[in-house]
């Protein structure tokens, strides 16, 4: 027994020894401490894209000796709107990485010329192109209100009457076509809410849940530099069964009031200058006034109600408000399925 | 709660007398510790002009350790533990715990059983608590806070303290084999627990189960099978994924025994599996790894115990995986800070561990069993950072021990040469060698003294090297030197002198692990280091485990870097400790 002990040791040992493998356990050293190259230009698939073909893709490649952290940027040079795309790899492989006109940050781009940059983090290589869109692209889903042609019908406009109000359709600076709504003045008591937009709805054929249901509000803000302190915007929800415009009483509260089933988000503080485009999924809305079964259920839903709010001047927290107008202007509302606005 | 702290003393006042008439009649006995601890800790940086330039801590601590015996054959032990931190009046500020609780027995005189807090260890690639980085054979350098860190952390002979329930029983045969012994467990080391309260979600229970056999074949043959399995039970949480990791051991031994000496040999291998499963997916499982190990070892003993040489082959394939042996003892990385001075400097810099930290801090050790491989800091244990169970190694070992017949030296050594099977971030492959040692010599008897007077001395080197281009080379060198000289002046009153020494200088790359233990990226180390630790104070040894221990400690860390400022830090310590 002791022999047979011996031989298998013997054999261990053997075979033991020649266990050695050539592979490689983690990432190449030498592609995150190794210097950066380029082993191919940067390629565009299409300089003159029709974006409002909705299989038109402008594809992007690129290879590279080592995994990095990289950024393409394309910027409107008319409308400054911009969509980036970033990755972490070595290869920007066609297949994969592509632009269908959508952008990260609006204004949406416009039929027009855009420079396009490839850069790298910490490495001074940046490449340059550019495209021409033909065509813009067209965003799915249910546009609410574009104000193209006015407030929407049958839509209610309610606002306090005090300085500078300003809730009616302007066309000097829109998010999308030539007009939007302006929501804003400046109150003279002690008042937070200075006026609202309801905007009746019929979603019976939306068959999709809270969580992959969005609405999406393109929001102005911002007078020469400046914004009014905490001022913001409620978008209120109602899946009342009750008839809309049937109530203007209470601030209009209609189909919004506590005895009904409301659903309620804010945004809160409007402190950006400019356009932004805010998208939020209908789960997060909160339970205003539990009327109902409290589900969030977006084929349920007959009413949109947008407040415009803010801290008064006559407010002690909020004196410097006296001297400065509350801007939460409005644009495009559209509810989308599946994803939010930008990520189409 | 002054209620409550009433009742208790009440009932302590009533108790304990007739716990003391009870314990003549071996019922019940009380064991235990006690330990007083104070600290006052200054940092003498220069550049540091924030931090406060004292902090003193202490406490008192009896820890009560209760065993009732109903019958002979049961026993039942409990530990309550009565701790007041310093700077608290008397009653608020003082904690009581029970911080063990244990069933044990024998059924029938043939099947021992315990339920409970248990200490497990299994072979040293299924269920092993490894010794932490810088300790090396039991050494007695800082044996005063040594004692602390590990009574505190409940480690003890390398055994991980586990709570669930063991059984034990062996057969005694006439033919074919000799005996069969068995060794059965099954333990909970976590249970279910909140991870976030606003979305109502919690980890899972994770077990530990498993189960050893042993056979004496014949005179020179035993042979040995292990087996450990981690798992976590999905349907006990809210999280997705659950792990699992079975690890498979069996072993043959020989023992050759001579007049003289015993010469034996061992060979063991195994292998491990682990994956997650996850609870949306039927039978889906992502992230296996597979991997074996073998190992090759003989040693020679001389009887008189004056010699042993032992050497040996090991081979870990990179894929093994045994969460019950790899489980680190310190983890290293940013969150694991020590308990003084863990911002430093007057940018608020994350003070890392130090061996100042490693040698006195018992709050950075571990007591919890990792899925996943913990991250260890290359500078203090590259080589063997998870024990003989690393992955992705392979190579010879040697180590031995001479004790002089005359009583005057005893020498410890230990030499490895180990490499890796597969690079990590290349193809090329760190190579590893590792010397150390340790010498007492015993003056007393040399220069014929009546009291006692001890030298010890030891030395680790520690030489990480990787061929390659500039990015792949990687060559660090640690080295590590203790001193302790230990006079006894008065009766049982010693001095004590000791000095530990530690630098590191070259370049390494840190491995970056995700949630799945899987390599991710590398940080890149460059680093000079040096940290010395000098300690010298005097102890009064009433007996062995009773004693009054004065020290002053003085300590630092040199970064040689601009953007880490140089650590220096000072120590006054006094803990009296009673373990009956």
């Amino acid at each position: 027994m002791s022999k047979t002990f011996y031989k298998l040791s013997v054999i261990f040992l053997i075979i033991s020894f020649g266990c050695s493998k050539d592979e490689v356990e983690g990432p190449l050293l030498n592609e995150i401490f190794g210097n950066f190259q380029l082993n191919s230009s940067f390629i565009i698939s299409n300089n003159s894209p029709d974006f409002s073909n909705s299989n038109e893709l402008v594809k992007f490649h690129c290879d590279f000796n080592k995994s990095i952290e990289w950024k393409i940027s394309i910027l409107g040079l008319e409308s400054g709107s911009l969509k980036e795309i970033s990755g972490f790899s070595n290869l920007i492989d066609s297949n994969q990485i592509n632009w269908n006109g959508n952008t990260s940050q609006v204004p949406f781009f416009k039929k027009e010329l855009c420079a396009v940059e490839l850069s790298f983090l910490n490495e001074v290589d940046t490449l340059r192109d550019t495209i021409n869109i033909l065509e813009t692209k067209v965003y799915d889903g249910i546009v609410v209100a574009d104000f193209e042609n006015g407030i929407p019908q049958e839509a209610i406009v309610f606002h306090q009457f005090s300085m500078n109000m300003t809730f009616d359709i302007s066309n000097d600076d829109p998010l999308e076509g030539n007009n939007y709504f302006k929501m804003g003045g400046r109150m003279g008591w002690n008042e937070w809410f200075l006026g609202s937009l309801d905007i009746p709805l019929d979603l019976a054929s939306v068959n999709t849940p809270a969580t992959d249901f969005y609405i999406n509000l393109g929001v102005l803000s911002g007078i020469n530099g400046e914004t009014a302190s905490d001022q913001f915007i409620n978008i209120l929800v109602s899946e009342s069964t009750y008839p809309f415009n049937d109530d203007l009483s209470n601030n209009a509260s209609d189909v919004f009031q506590d005895t009904m089933e409301v659903y309620k988000y804010q945004i809160r503080p409007v402190d950006w200058y400019g356009w932004k485009m805010i998208s939020l999924s209908y789960d997060q809305f909160e339970v205003k006034s539990s009327g109902g079964n409290n589900l969030r259920e977006p084929k349920n839903i007959t009413a949109i109600k947008i407040q415009c709010q803010s801290c008064p001047g006559a407010n002690a927290n909020c004196p410097e408000n006296m001297g400065i107008d509350v801007r939460t202007d409005v644009d495009f509302l559209i509810l989308t399925q599946g994803s939010d606005l930008l990520s189409q | 709660m002054k209620k409550y702290r009433s009742l208790l003393l009440l009932v302590l006042y009533i108790v304990l007398p007739n716990l003391y008439f009870s314990q003549k009649s071996d019922k019940i006995w009380i064991d235990g510790l006690g330990r007083s601890f104070f600290s006052s800790d200054a940092q003498i940086n220069e550049e540091d002009t924030i931090s406060a330039s004292n902090i003193s801590s202490g406490y008192n601590l009896i820890d009560l350790n209760t065993h009732i015996n109903p019958f002979e054959t049961i026993e039942i032990f409990g530990q309550v533990r009565i701790k007041n931190e310093f700077g608290s009046f008397f009653g608020s500020g003082t904690q009581i715990d029970i911080r063990q609780l244990r069933a044990s027995g024998i059924i029938k005189n043939k099947v021992k059983f315990s339920v409970g807090d248990l200490f497990l260890k299994q072979n040293k690639f299924t269920l092993y608590n490894y010794d932490e980085e810088l300790n090396f054979f039991e050494n007695n350098y800082n044996s005063s806070y040594k004692e602390i860190v590990d009574y505190e952390n409940f480690y003890f002979e390398n055994r991980w303290r586990l709570q669930g329930i063991q059984t034990n029983f062996s057969y005694k045969f006439d033919r074919f084999i000799r005996t069969l012994e068995f060794d059965l467990f099954t333990t909970r080391p976590r249970g279910s627990s909140q991870i976030n309260s606003g979305l109502n979600t919690s980890i899972s229970d994770m077990l530990i189960s498993g189960g050893s056999m042993v056979s004496k074949l014949n005179k020179s043959f035993t042979a040995e099978l292990n087996y450990v399995l981690l798992k976590e039970l999905p349907a006990t949480g809210t999280v997705e994924r659950a792990i699992r990791n079975p690890v498979y051991q069996m072993g043959i031994n020989y023992n050759n025994k001579s007049e003289n000496s015993i010469i034996n040999h061992k060979l063991q291998a195994g292998f491990s599996e682990r994956n997650w499963s996850y609870k949306s997916v039927d039978d889906s499982t992502s992230e296996l790894n597979k991997g074996m190990f073998a190992e090759f070892s003989s040693s020679y003993f001389k009887i008189d115990s004056t010699f042993s040489l032992n050497l040996g082959y090991r081979y870990v394939d990179p894929n093994f995986r045994s969460s019950g042996a790899q489980t680190r003892r310190i983890e290293m990385n940013e969150t694991n800070v020590g308990s003084i001075y863990s911002l430093y400097s007057n940018d608020y810099l994350v003070r890392p561990i130090s061996v100042f930290d490693i040698v006195t801090d018992p709050n950075i050790y571990n007591q919890n069993i990792s899925g996943t491989l913990m991250s260890f800091d290359p500078i203090f244990s590259n080589a063997l950072p998870y024990g003989d169970a690393t992955p992705n190694r392979q190579g010879i070992f040697l180590d031995g021990k001479y004790n002089s017949k005359n009583k005057i030296l005893n020498i410890n050594f230990k030499t490895s040469y180990f490499n890796e099977v597969i690079g990590q971030g290349t193809t090329q492959k760190r190579n590893f060698f590792t010397i150390l040692q340790s010498s007492d010599i015993n003056l007393k008897e040399i220069f014929n003294h009546t009291k006692e007077f001890d030298l010890s001395f030891s030395t680790m080197n520690q030489i990480t090297s990787r061929e390659g281009d500039s990015i792949e080379r990687v060559n660090l060198n640690s080295q590590h030197f203790n001193l302790l000289i230990e006079k006894e002046i008065l009766s049982k009153l010693f001095l004590q002198l000791s000095l530990k020494r530690f630098e590191s200088k070259g370049n390494e790359y840190i491995n970056k692990r995700n949630e799945y233990g899987e390599i991710f990226t590398f940080q890149s180390l460059n680093i000079i280091r040096v940290d010395n630790l000098y300690c010298y104070g005097i102890k009064y040894k009433y007996r062995e485990n009773v004693y009054i221990n004065l020290q002053y400690n003085l300590w630092n860390s040199n970064f040689n870097n601009s953007n880490y400022p140089d650590l220096n830090f000072q120590r006054f310590l006094f803990i009296f400790s009673i373990k009956l």
